[in-house]
């Protein structure tokens, strides 16, 4: 049954205002979200110079109205609905720039959202040569690698704001060729990030000679996720993606070198593109049941759309999450269904806000764009050995109906804590006040778990994991309770066709720059790399002379005969030139 | 059919469906228990995994969670809709 059945917004056609970019000048323009229809969304925006564009924003109308769905009384006015706005951090910088948003990044005042990701790029060396990257150190004829003082700088900035970051994730280029990579894990470890992650090709993991070792060590020094980049299952995929041949067996070496060494926490990370990588979203899925024990989640990723492109062009590349979906669902024969597993990142926003309230922990706040991404949690059913949607064990709907009216009543109690002794007896009833606090709170996680518990249909381990994320929101019952899920996502970043400024206001993915005036940039992720990169690298960027040629070896990240050794042990890794 | 393997042309070797069966289930609980087992080696004290009041809760609710899975199925649908509005008002009632 699909979510919105019985309800009249299916009947009604999805409208609504925003602004965009042109894709040929960036200057920002107004834009409008509509059904088209073909049962179909699309952005239209013109641009005074150079025209008229449209693009695809969703596949599925009738799943997109899903994602903007708002929940309302019978007087039509909204209780709870997945588009939000969060709990924004005070601006990095003063709105210089006239024309507004997305033109002052680094945060300004616009931003809706706090960084709940922060990203720091630590190269643009790559051993591999992927032609649609833009990260690439011979093709931008410049370094970018910033020291470790920069760095501890960059994660200072992130985790002393009021609302800290709590994930970070090492970004490149392949930032596993840095020597220092180590050093640099333990360093966001200390700085109090809970997790840090690095999104890699797998290069340090799988080296033949040394590359067991250098996983522990990471691990050991704090490394807790892989974001490891996986586009199927078939070495022919890879030579299309990635024009490199038989990569399955490296990708395999990563795998079994963290299950080695305890690493417990991959995620596959997919980039699909249209009659390429879209046909293995069935493969990467068997993939991931298979190495159940060290894969916790899959990241589909639809493939952004770079440089300028013609219509026709656009109209034959572009995915959206919508076709994503739809192509699980085809492949699992509807057992992972677009009509009742997928849910919006913000769902879970105002139950996060109860747990971390109640657990006084720092909360993750989620509160990206609808149209930002989706997400499913797939479970083994016990008796059956299979894995179904978490919708199994409990009805998500009700739970986060629950929790959101939950918090809608007790919100105010974050701002104002009960300070009924202090009030009559000054400074000595503030340990009274924080007795009564904590009783309240706890009565407060009794009704909370009961009201949940309700909705509740299956018992087991997993559940009791939950169980303990709902009282302590901490790392150990997230770490633990996700270690019995796998984690399906989709997430679409922006490029200048499709972009929306509603979408940039509220990204919580955010890249940290050191900048040589000592300042530190932080730039969402889709600005960054639609806008922001080019005059950024700018001026952070290190010439190539021979000295940097020497000390950093910009041509793989190791020395060229280790390379030529490790061609002929891949049988193939091969880059042009080399 | 289902897990049937087609082979393209060009040698790509694809599910016609994918039955989400896994061979890998003990496995699968057992990474979830040992990261259990790693907090509460890691942490010692510190961890809620070692905490008695915490563990006695936990085994409360799960107990609680059992029957009321057998109580839900003797409910019917339209009964246990009654029983959750009734219990969402108890619930919230005060706040």
């Amino acid at each position: 049954m699909y979510h919105l059945d019985g309800t009249d917004i299916l009947d009604a056609k999805y409208y609504r205002k925003t602004f965009s970019i042109c894709p040929e000048c960036m200057e920002r323009i107004p834009a409008v979200v509509k059904e088209d229809d073909d049962g179909k969304v699309y952005m239209y925006k013109t641009c005074e110079k150079h025209g008229d564009f449209k693009d695809l924003i969703s596949s599925s109308a009738k799943y997109y109205k899903w994602t903007h769905y708002a929940k309302k009384d019978k007087d039509g006015k909204v209780i709870w609905q997945f588009e939000k706005n969060g709990e924004a951090n005070p601006p990095d910088c003063a709105s210089e720039d006239p024309r507004g948003c997305p033109y002052n990044c680094g945060l300004c005042a616009e931003h809706l959202s706090t960084c709940s990701l922060a990203l720091i790029d630590l190269t643009n060396r790559c051993n591999f040569n992927c032609n649609f990257c833009y990260a690439n150190v011979e093709k931008a004829g410049y370094l970018i690698e910033p020291t470790l003082e920069e760095i501890e700088r960059i994660m200072d900035h992130f985790r002393n704001k009021p609302i800290p970051a709590v994930a970070i994730m090492f970004t490149g280029g392949e930032p596993t060729v840095r020597k220092d990579f180590p050093e640099i894990c333990k360093m966001a470890k200390d700085k109090g990030f809970k997790e840090v992650i690095v999104a890699t090709n797998g290069y340090g993991f799988q080296k033949k000679n040394g590359g067991l070792e250098w996983t522990r060590k990471v691990y050991e020094m704090g490394l807790d996720t892989l974001y490891l980049q996986f586009d199927g299952i078939n070495n022919t995929t890879y030579e299309k993606t990635r024009g490199i041949k038989n990569l399955m067996p490296y990708k395999m070496r990563v795998v079994e070198n963290c299950r080695k060494v305890g690493l417990s926490s991959i995620n596959l990370v997919a980039t699909i593109a249209r009659g390429v990588t879209d046909i293995e979203v069935g493969n990467i899925i068997q993939f991931a049941l298979d190495n159940i024990d060290v894969v916790r989640g899959i990241t589909f990723q639809p493939v952004s759309l770079c440089g300028r492109i013609s219509a026709e062009d656009m109209n034959e590349l572009r995915i959206t999450n919508a076709d994503v979906i739809q192509e699980i669902d085809n492949q699992t024969g509807g057992k992972i269904g677009i009509e009742n597993s997928w849910y919006p990142l913000t769902t879970i926003v105002e139950f996060g806000r109860v747990v971390s309230y109640l657990a006084d922990v720092e909360p993750i706040e989620f509160t990206c764009h609808p149209d930002c991404g989706f997400a499913t949690y797939l479970v083994v059913d016990p008796d059956t050995n299979e894995m179904v949607p978490i919708m199994d064990y409990f009805d998500p709907l009700k739970v986060i109906d629950f929790a959101n009216r939950f918090w809608a009543k007790i919100k105010h109690k974050e701002k104002q804590p009960l300070k009924f002794f202090e009030n009559l007896m000054g400074d000595a009833g503030k340990t009274l006040d924080q007795g009564l606090n904590f009783l309240d709170k706890t009565q407060l996680k009794a009704r909370f778990l009961l009201g949940v518990l309700q909705y509740m249909k299956k018992p087991g381990k997993l559940m009791e994991l939950f169980s303990r994320l709902l009282m302590n929101g901490d790392w150990e019952s997230i770490s633990s309770f996700t270690h019995g899920t796998l984690l399906l996502s989709s997430m679409h970043f922006q490029d200048a066709y499709n972009m929306d400024i509603e979408r940039v206001k509220r990204c919580i993915v955010h890249f940290g720059v050191a900048m040589p005036d000592g300042s530190v940039k932080e730039i969402s992720f889709c600005t960054m790399n639609t806008l922001h990169r080019p005059n950024i690298e700018k001026q952070v960027a290190k010439k190539l002379t021979q000295k940097v040629k020497e000390e950093f070896d910009t041509s793989v990240g190791q020395a060229r005969e280790d390379l030529q050794q490790e061609v002929a042990q891949n049988g193939g890794i091969k880059k042009e030139g080399i | 059919m289902p897990d049937e393997i087609i082979e393209t042309k060009d040698g790509m070797k694809l599910r016609k469906l994918v039955e989400l069966k896994t061979n890998t289930a003990e496995e699968y609980q057992q990474a979830m228990l040992d990261r259990v087992e790693y907090f509460k080696e890691k942490n010692q004290e510190k961890s809620q995994f070692n905490s008695f009041l915490q563990n006695t809760v936990v085994k409360a609710f799960s107990t609680l969670l059992s029957l009321k899975t057998k109580v839900d199925e003797s409910l019917g649908e339209e009964n246990l809709k009654k029983v959750h509005e009734v219990l969402d008002n108890v619930l919230m009632f005060g706040l």
